[in-house]
């Protein structure tokens, strides 16, 4: 195995100081051979539509794509957040591209509807389909009065190589063709870009209910689709992260339904602006809870900053504002040596700010790329990793893994306490991990 | 009508070419298509055993502007950088579905930078559309086999190993286990072609006595080695104590070494204790019913040991994948199989497991996971997404194997003493 590239392939190019940001968009690429480059779009999609309620996913495409998304949900069904088995597979063959997809598509389809009776059936492209460019809209129009299933339609759009947006988009924007106009129920709400099995027990959604605020929908978070007809009942929409935004809006444009969008927090300080905003337009007094809640947070902090003041670190790009992160990481004390960073998002920009106020202005490096990444992080030599990283290849390189995953469907305080709580433990295996590496390079040295 | 949905969609040849190549030291593969592909693999390797593809697979990053345009330079940038960055001996170049889509020629690319490329570039021009990935490890075979030179030594106790690769179910005991009986032998591993090997190991291939053949995916490579080299192959793995007893005897006999009946008996002393010793008195297993969802090398080994030495034939033998060779469903036969079933669908498995009902079932995940009412269910062949097989002490194959799976089986039977009650 082929362990390690030279340093000299111009690190200075592609490391960029915060404080030289150009603003938001993609980080320049760190190699022309990429592994494992950037996410998969239709794996996304694959891996989401799976959370809608008495529906099925109908994935057509090449086997290549089919079988990858298959293993993906089964690892997944191994986890702490497993999804139900409902992606069915239709390859897309040699044959079919010379000679039409059509007529298979569109069989498998009543068929689909005959056996397994969904209400609504989701029908998901490949970026093969895309490029040779069958109208299945067309064929899908034709059909849909011969079937009971809704069907909706995703292009997953994986070529553009904007990461999974395209496609993610596509899936919210398809709810939309489910939506009726309803009466607005005063103190409901959706909350859109929540992705988890335990959507209602969050603490935001906690919170909320314990406010008479009713939580309709958390989209796509095991909703039906008359949950997802229903929505524009609520009065408003709060919008968790960028791949729902386009859906708010238009939500907003077709059924006047108001959003707030506030992707997701980590700093206790924006925590509190965040549940502010939150109770501002929801018109509900969160203060009491808020104080309490960051009370805890504020306490933690100062046990965090016991143990890790003086520590350096490299930071994973994680689920919300990862520069928000950054700024509780440095909070404690923690020094950032590098985030690793694909795209920047334009509402980044504040968070940039405040941490470059602080004065803290690590090396940003688009992650995308391992060979890359363990390069520059066997330069740094930071004591840790927050975020997701294969932990031996860390560990061989004496940088401890911290692995915050399980806060990833975490919000709030909730997800502030969790961050610290997992900084300031090793996680089981760790250390043992850590003692034989060391072994290992040392014999290897 | 091809809908799946509790099976899974069949790997294909895309699939068998990265894992036929990604077990070559100082060869590394460049795929050209979309780079979620590539980031797709990441998981797909991680099932095999916990495996990474990690510095052996890279793709060219290619972009929806790259397709309309027909560009090739992203593929010819990434090949350059890996031969500057990695200095691999080859460069694998590998299609993906869009890029046979397009006809964008992998060989018109190599000959134009193969010039100003140290390593040596070879393409797979296929890109997911030539059939399952059986055809794509036997495509990464024919073009590896092709790098074999004439021998500059001979080595009379050397074996080739030909056929594991990284995607082969309990790989890593199965081969300890076949290196330590040839090493009771007195003969050695020359290579394991190809999931532990090196380009300039393949290159010398022709200097051992002999291939052994663990899957007929190889046998083809095999047959070159033979009329190229005049190299002798033994086709097959050794399963059960007769087995692996005829299994070191055909060895012993091609490399002219003498087997020693004291090491043979040692060997049964330790490994081959019988199910009879393993079983209590009450304890009643002649009316057990076992199914088999194995390729065809561990089916027929498997079935023949269970039929001739557990008193045990399998009811039913899937094949997951169309065998090579057109003899293996008569073959099951006449080992006691009543019902061979090839490349079923997940429905016919289902029917075929309601009627027989079978006490123990041997196969991949999502045969174990469609035989939900089977009360012992053993783990045997690829995709094993839920299982790990990373120690090198529990093979299946040889005297060890013997006694290992023989443990196993008796194990799981006493965990569902059900199972002994009709």
């Amino acid at each position: 195995m082929i362990e390690a590239i030279s340093n000299e392939a111009g690190f200075s190019e592609k490391c960029i100081r915060l404080s030289n940001l150009s603003g938001p968009g993609l980080m320049p690429k760190t190699a022309c051979a990429q592994y494992p480059g950037m996410h998969c779009s239709f794996r996304a999609v694959a891996g989401s539509v799976t959370l809608i309620k008495n529906a099925y996913a109908l994935l057509l495409g090449p086997a290549i794509c089919l079988y990858n998304a298959k293993l993906s949900m089964s690892s997944r069904s191994l986890t702490s957040d497993p999804r139900p088995n409902n992606l069915l597979f239709l390859e897309y063959t040699q044959d079919d591209v010379i000679f039409g997809f059509h007529k298979k598509a569109r069989e498998t389809i009543l068929e689909i509807d005959r056996r397994y009776h969904p209400e609504l059936l989701f029908v998901v492209t490949t970026c093969l389909q895309e490029i040779v460019g069958e109208d299945f809209e067309a064929t899908i129009d034709e059909i849909r009065p011969m079937v009971k299933a809704r069907l909706l339609v995703i292009h997953t759009e994986n070529f553009t190589s904007q990461e999974a947006t395209p496609g993610i988009e596509n899936l919210f924007l398809s709810f939309f063709q489910l939506m009726l106009p309803q009466t607005v129920t005063p103190r409901s709400v959706n909350i859109l870009g929540l992705w988890t099995y335990h959507a209602r027990e969050t603490e935001l959604a906690l919170l909320l209910k314990s406010k008479g605020i009713a939580v309709r929908n958390t989209i796509p978070s095991f909703c039906t689709p008359s949950d997802l007809a229903g929505a524009p009942g609520s009065r408003m929409n709060i919008v968790l992260d960028q791949y729902a935004l386009p859906l708010a809006k238009k939500m907003r444009e077709s059924f006047g339904t108001e959003y707030i969008y506030c992707r997701k927090p980590y700093h206790p300080d924006s925590i509190e602006i965040w549940y502010s905003d939150l109770a501002g337009a929801l018109d509900i007094d969160l203060s009491e809870e808020i104080w309490r809640m960051k009370k805890e947070s504020l306490e933690m902090i100062a046990r965090a900053r016991s143990l890790l003041s003086g520590w350096s670190c490299a930071l994973a790009w994680n689920t919300g504002r990862t520069f928000d992160l950054a700024r509780l990481l440095s909070e404690i004390g923690i020094k950032i040596d590098v985030i690793l960073a694909q795209t920047i998002l334009p509402d980044d920009l504040e968070d940039i700010r405040k941490l470059l106020f602080m004065g803290v202005d690590p090396w940003v490096f688009r992650g995308d790329n391992s060979l890359q990444t363990e390069s520059l992080l066997n330069r740094l030599k930071p004591d840790l990793f927050v975020g997701g990283q294969d932990p031996q290849s860390l560990a061989r390189l004496g940088i401890e893994p911290r692995s915050i995953s399980l806060s990833h469907s975490m919000f709030g305080f909730g997800c502030c306490n969790e961050v610290l709580s997992r900084l300031c433990r090793r996680g089981p295996g760790i250390e043992a991990l850590m003692y034989k590496e060391d072994l290992v390079s040392q014999g290897a040295a | 009508m091809d809908l799946k949905h509790r099976g899974f969609p069949s790997p294909s040849d895309y699939f068998g070419v990265l894992w036929g190549l990604s077990g070559i030291k100082d060869l590394v593969i460049l795929e050209h298509g979309s780079p979620g592909t590539c980031s797709y693999n990441e998981m797909n390797y991680r099932i095999m055993n916990r495996q990474s593809p990690k510095g052996r697979l890279f793709s060219s990053g290619m972009d929806q502007d790259d397709v309309v345009m027909g560009r090739a330079d992203k593929i010819v940038e990434a090949a350059k950088e890996l031969d500057h960055n990695l200095h691999p001996r080859i460069i694998a170049l590998v299609a993906t579905g869009v890029t046979s889509l397009i006809g964008l020629d992998l060989d018109g690319i190599i000959s134009e930078i193969q010039p100003v490329t140290q390593a040596r570039l070879v393409s797979f021009p296929h890109g997911g559309f030539a059939g399952d990935y059986n055809q794509g490890i036997m495509e990464a075979f024919r073009t590896m086999v092709d790098l074999v030179k004439e021998p500059a030594d001979h080595k009379p106790f050397s074996v080739n190993i030909i056929g594991p690769t990284i995607d082969s179910f309990n790989n890593v005991s199965d081969l300890a286990e076949l290196e330590r009986m040839l090493g009771l032998m007195g003969a050695e591993v020359n290579t394991v072609f190809t999931c532990r090997t090196a380009v300039e190991e393949i290159e010398q291939m022709a200097s051992a006595s002999l291939n052994l053949v663990t899957r007929d995916l190889g046998l083809e490579a095999a047959q070159i080695l033979k009329e190229r080299f005049g190299m002798p192959y033994i086709h097959g793995l050794p399963f059960g104590v007769r087995g692996s007893v005829r299994w070191m005897n055909d060895v012993a006999d091609i490399l002219d070494l003498r087997l020693d009946k004291r090491m043979i008996a040692q060997e049964l002393l330790k490994y081959g204790y019988s199910v009879l010793e393993l079983f209590g008195f009450m304890q009643n297993f002649d009316h057990l019913r076992s199914f088999l969802s194995c390729p065809c090398d561990y089916a027929l080994g498997l079935a023949g040991w269970m039929a001739e030495e557990w008193g045990l034939p399998p009811s039913a033998v899937v094949l997951p994948v169309r065998p090579q060779m057109s003899h293996v469903p008569e073959e099951l036969e006449r080992i006691g199989v009543s019902k061979v079933l090839i490349e079923p669908e997940s429905q016919a498995m289902e029917d075929a497991l309601s009627s027989i009902k079978p006490h123990v079932i041997f196969g991949g995940s999502y045969d174990l996971q469609i035989a939900r009412n089977v009360p012992v269910k053993i783990h045997a062949a690829f995709p094993a997404f839920d299982y790990v097989y990373r120690f090198d002490g529990s093979p299946f194959v040889g005297f060890r194997g013997h006694a290992y799976l023989t443990q196993t089986l008796v194990n799981s039977l006493n965990a569902h003493p059900e199972v002994f009650l009709s």
